[in-house]
């Protein structure tokens, strides 16, 4: 023992401060472990787990005939796993070098980015990127392929107005379809079908909870929820008439050196639409995971609006079209009996207006002044009749609002009436060449091409009017059907039949001895139709045809315009003739018919 | 003789030691993913394993030595330890921002670990004469000039803990050298009133531990990184704990530096409360036996030295444990037989060695 031990006791304090030094630690680990130890597990769990959603392959669009015509193909996307730390400049560079993406552009995306969801550097990879990634990945910590469903339009751009297309979800769309369920990075319909039925084709995504290290790498995996596949579509559409359509519309614009024109192809006696074109058109796989601004500069700046459905929203003046409103409403209403003549001396007795030609038929009957589109028998039909029984005429078929088609962006037209003058122009009085205007379908009226086909199938379907639908039917991942589209009438004409069968006749000796006669000579099947051409304060006039066949019992009605296409015999027919030649199946090889001098309207 | 030896050795303090460095080696296999495939999984735990027994076996060998003899090389030894710390500022390697390391063949060695051990014996030497005539700062002032040149040496490397560590070797053995308390009080006074100046010294990297600690939200991506996580390892191991190689902290990396600086997280978060008061309670029964051995000391030399001793691991517990804990400032002061690193299992395994011999000596051997 240590001799004179004065500061022994020193030592005790020694002893016990070591006992308080354990204790205080003791107490601060219980702290931490006990009392907060619930607090520091959630944010344990935070620190190593992720959520990588798996998504939804989108539904599928099938023909009438079970055709496929939207698919989806396997795209590989790069995106980087959100950690705690800095994600490592050197994995970055080689990122960037990988996959062609400015370093800049990258730590913009990982500064924009919250939450612990992968960051996506860039969607649609090749597969030798997606090889070297998985071969090296020790030289991408934290960098991960996602299996993501590429839309797939496999005709490019034919129907791509009807079938639409699909695009990232952006800030407004997202602010207002939040509570559906959407989420930032989604892929949503923007147009056409895409749009109008992106709840049932979007499906629902799934997603895998894995655990990652510090490096965002994925270690395991601790949950998995597969997606569900979103519904398919069974369409309305005839894919080879659709083909057809295109090709006619296509050779037509060619040929005549126009850039502007749209198709309706619908049963008249179920409403279900068999094809719709509209040029000039875009591929739609552009968008399918973002398009470049070259690309879209070019479709913005075309001045014919590729972007457009013009089958839908187009607005044109119905021209002579319309003229089957204007007989229907004289025979109804009894202004005219069908024997009756009335003089043709190349203009009217009251107002000195006449055929575009000035040609003068003489004393015609209904079928005659229907068959030759006869503007000075239509004028005496509109001064007998008077713009507002006009207007209750053209209303009962449907015109001056939107069919309700299962597309979005439909124009509603306009009918022309007193109302409108009034409010819209200074004078508002109406005059009587304003109604010999609207009896001729000029003037103020306006019908998209889908109206003008809706007026022609009501005649063809002896005055049913049926709702114009695109789907058929909506088919689960399950194969069950989910939703059948039946025909829905929508209004009956108020019409005797005779009239309408009045009409009828006289649109059926169009293509027998009128004005779509010769290119119609020959043609196998008994056809409706009736040429249109709209005058455009513009241009050239707009070349109209609606046809109807076969006669007696019709399966399809056709408009066709062609904007700026001049005479709708020889701009729109050999259009309608085509179409219907691929409908009946008459695939012989069309000879050149030389188009003689045809009257107009 | 051996038997002897083995008779009176102090076997509590020999248990509680050996179960240390059992559960070191545990941890740090878990620590460094030793149940996961790859090419090097066992290289940490062979390697402190290997070191530890090389060093208690030549601890067993240096039992048949008296610790008194040190007391001849106590001087040499402070010398020794100068040249060796200079040696460190002119040829060491950077880890961390501080030159902390000489390679030596395959062996990379922290001269600071063994400083502490070397200012101990050396410090002992010279207070052995003094003890009781610590009355005034005249006679205090060559003890403190004594000790404060190899401080001054290792702050500069920069190594701000080791440095701490001296102080408490310091203020631990003149307190036991019947040091004049109000001296020693104004000497407090003195220390704290030059902390603002100290503030002046310390590098950029030191300011923010100061700072991360009072708040680690400053910088919870730099500095306040390993508070944060040390403490979510920690905390989220509750009271059993994630089990051993299931702390995901530890195992996905999350916690960096976690078989050294912060192997005491790995163990709040695998083994819950309950391995952390049994940890701590190992260290207790070691630090209360180092105060008992001292007490027991045969001659003040012994005494000086079992104080300079257990000062040494008491304040290396409370600042490691401390800073895993989040109340103590990170300063890369290793967990005395627990953290992973052969120069500082070396020092402490001899200064338990030491501890064990004076134990030993305390009274005439018996034959």
């Amino acid at each position: 023992m240590v001799e004179n031990d004065e500061f022994g006791g020193r030592l005790n304090v020694l002893g016990w401060l070591s006992v308080l030094v354990v204790a205080v630690l003791i107490g601060r680990a219980g702290y931490l472990q006990i009392y907060e130890g619930d607090y520091y597990a959630r944010l344990a769990e935070g620190n190593r787990i992720r959520i990588i959603p798996t998504m939804a392959p989108r539904g599928t669009f099938f023909d009438r005939n079970g055709e496929l015509l939207v698919q989806n193909r396997p795209g590989f996307a790069v995106s980087l796993m959100p950690v705690m730390t800095k994600i490592d400049p050197v994995v970055i560079s080689r990122l960037s070098e990988l996959l062609k993406v400015p370093v800049e552009e990258i730590n913009k995306k990982i500064e924009a980015h919250t939450g612990f969801d992968p960051i996506r550097i860039k969607a649609d990879v090749t597969p030798d990127i997606v090889t070297i990634i998985e071969e090296q990945k020790n030289n991408y910590p934290g960098v991960i392929i996602e299996v993501q469903p590429i839309r797939d339009y496999m005709n490019k751009e034919e129907a791509a107005h009807t079938y639409g297309y699909v695009s990232e979800i952006n800030d407004m769309e997202l602010e207002k379809k939040k509570d559906e369920g959407y989420k930032s990075g989604d892929i949503i319909g923007k147009f056409g079908l895409e749009k109008i039925y992106d709840k049932e084709l979007r499906g629902e995504n799934g997603g895998q909870q894995v655990e990652v290290d510090v490096t965002g790498k994925p270690v395991q995996i601790i949950g998995n929820k597969p997606p569900t596949p979103g519904d398919d579509l069974y369409l309305t559409i005839d894919k080879n008439l659709q083909t057809a359509a295109e090709k006619a519309v296509d050779e037509q614009l060619k040929l005549i050196h126009a850039n502007a024109a749209a198709v309706v192809c619908m049963n008249p006696q179920t409403g279900e639409i068999l094809a719709m074109v509209s040029r000039p058109a875009f591929d739609p796989n552009l968008f399918a995971h973002g398009i470049s601004s070259k690309d879209w500069n070019k479709l913005n700046n075309n001045p014919y609006h590729p972007m457009d459905n013009k089958a839908i929203t187009g607005e044109y003046p119905p021209g002579s079209t319309f003229k089957i409103i204007t007989g229907t409403a004289a025979l109804t209403e009894g202004v005219v009996t069908p024997s009756e003549l009335i003089m043709d001396s190349g203009h009217h007795w009251i107002i000195p207006k006449g055929n575009a030609e000035g040609e003068a038929l003489g004393l015609i009957n209904f079928q005659q002044a229907m068959a030759h589109s006869d503007n000075v028998y239509f004028y005496e039909m509109g001064n007998r009749l008077g713009i507002d029984r006009l207007e209750k005429y053209a209303r009962m078929f449907g015109l001056g609002k939107i069919t309700g088609i299962d597309l979005p962006y439909e124009s509603d037209g306009l009918v022309a009436n007193r109302r409108y003058k009034e409010k819209n122009f200074e004078d508002g009085d109406w005059y009587l060449s304003e109604t010999f205007d609207a009896a001729i379908g000029q003037g103020f009226n306006l019908v998209t091409p889908l109206q003008a086909a809706m007026v022609m199938g009501e005649i063809a379907a002896d005055g049913k009017r049926y709702k114009p639908h695109l789907v058929n039917r909506i088919v689960g991942p399950d194969g069950k059907t989910v939703r059948e589209f039946k025909p829905e009438l929508l209004g009956t004409l108020d019409v005797p039949a005779e009239d309408i069968q009045l009409v009828q006749t006289g649109l059926h000796e169009v293509t027998k001895y009128g004005t779509a006669a010769s290119i119609f000579r020959g043609f196998p099947i008994e056809i409706a139709g009736k040429t249109g051409t709209a005058e455009n304060p513009h241009g050239r006039d707009h070349g109209w045809f609606v046809a109807y066949g076969p006669f007696a019992n019709p399966d399809i009605v056709v408009a066709v315009i062609v904007e700026q296409g001049g005479f709708g015999s020889q701009s729109a027919v050999p259009i309608g003739r085509k179409i219907l030649e691929a409908w009946f199946g008459l695939n012989k090889p069309q000879p050149a018919q030389p188009a003689d001098g045809q009257k107009k309207q | 003789m051996t038997k002897t030896i083995l008779r009176r050795t102090d076997l509590t303090l020999l248990a509680a030691t050996a179960g240390i460095i059992i559960m070191s080696l545990v941890i740090i296999g878990s620590a460094t993913h030793i149940n996961t495939p790859g090419d090097e999984r066992y290289w940490f735990v062979a390697r402190q394993g290997l070191f530890a027994a090389v060093n208690i076996a030549v601890a067993a060998f240096l039992m048949n030595f008296d610790y008194k003899m040190l007391q001849g090389y106590g001087n040499k030894l402070y010398i020794f330890n100068l040249i060796m710390l200079v040696a460190v500022m002119l040829v060491g390697q950077s880890a961390l921002g501080a030159q902390r390391w000489i390679s030596i063949g395959p062996i990379s060695i922290q001269p600071s670990e063994f400083s502490k051990i070397i200012m101990i014996v050396s410090l002992a030497t010279m207070l052995e004469d003094r003890v009781g005539k610590l009355n005034n700062l005249h006679e205090l002032l060559p003890v403190a000039a004594y000790v404060g040149l190899p401080f001054l040496l290792v702050l500069k490397q920069p190594d701000l803990g080791t440095s701490l560590v001296f102080m408490a070797i310091f203020l631990g053995m003149v307190f036991v050298s019947g040091i004049n308390l109000r001296l020693l009080g104004g000497l407090f006074a003195a220390g704290v009133a030059m902390l603002p100046l100290l503030w002046h010294f310390l590098k950029d990297y030191q300011k923010m531990r100061i700072m991360v600690f009072m708040d680690p939200n400053v910088d919870p991506l730099g500095s306040g990184y390993h508070i944060i996580q040390s403490k979510i390892a920690i905390g989220s191991g509750m009271l059993f704990g994630k089990g051993l190689f299931e702390g995901t902290q530890s195992q996905l990396d999350f916690l960096p530096e976690n078989h050294t600086d912060f192997i005491f997280a790995v163990v709040g978060e695998e083994l819950g409360f309950i391995g952390v008061v049994c940890l701590l309670l190992l260290y207790l029964v070691v630090l209360w036996r180092g105060a008992q051995i001292a007490k027991d000391a045969s001659d003040m030399f012994g005494r000086l030295l079992a104080v300079g001793i257990t000062s040494m691991l008491a304040f290396h517990v409370l600042v490691n444990v401390g800073m895993t804990l989040g109340i103590m400032p990170v300063t890369g002061i290793p967990l005395p037989l627990m953290s992973y690193g052969v120069s500082s299992l070396t020092t402490n395994i001899m200064a338990i060695a030491i501890l064990l011999n004076i134990q030993l000596r305390k009274k005439k051997l018996e034959f």
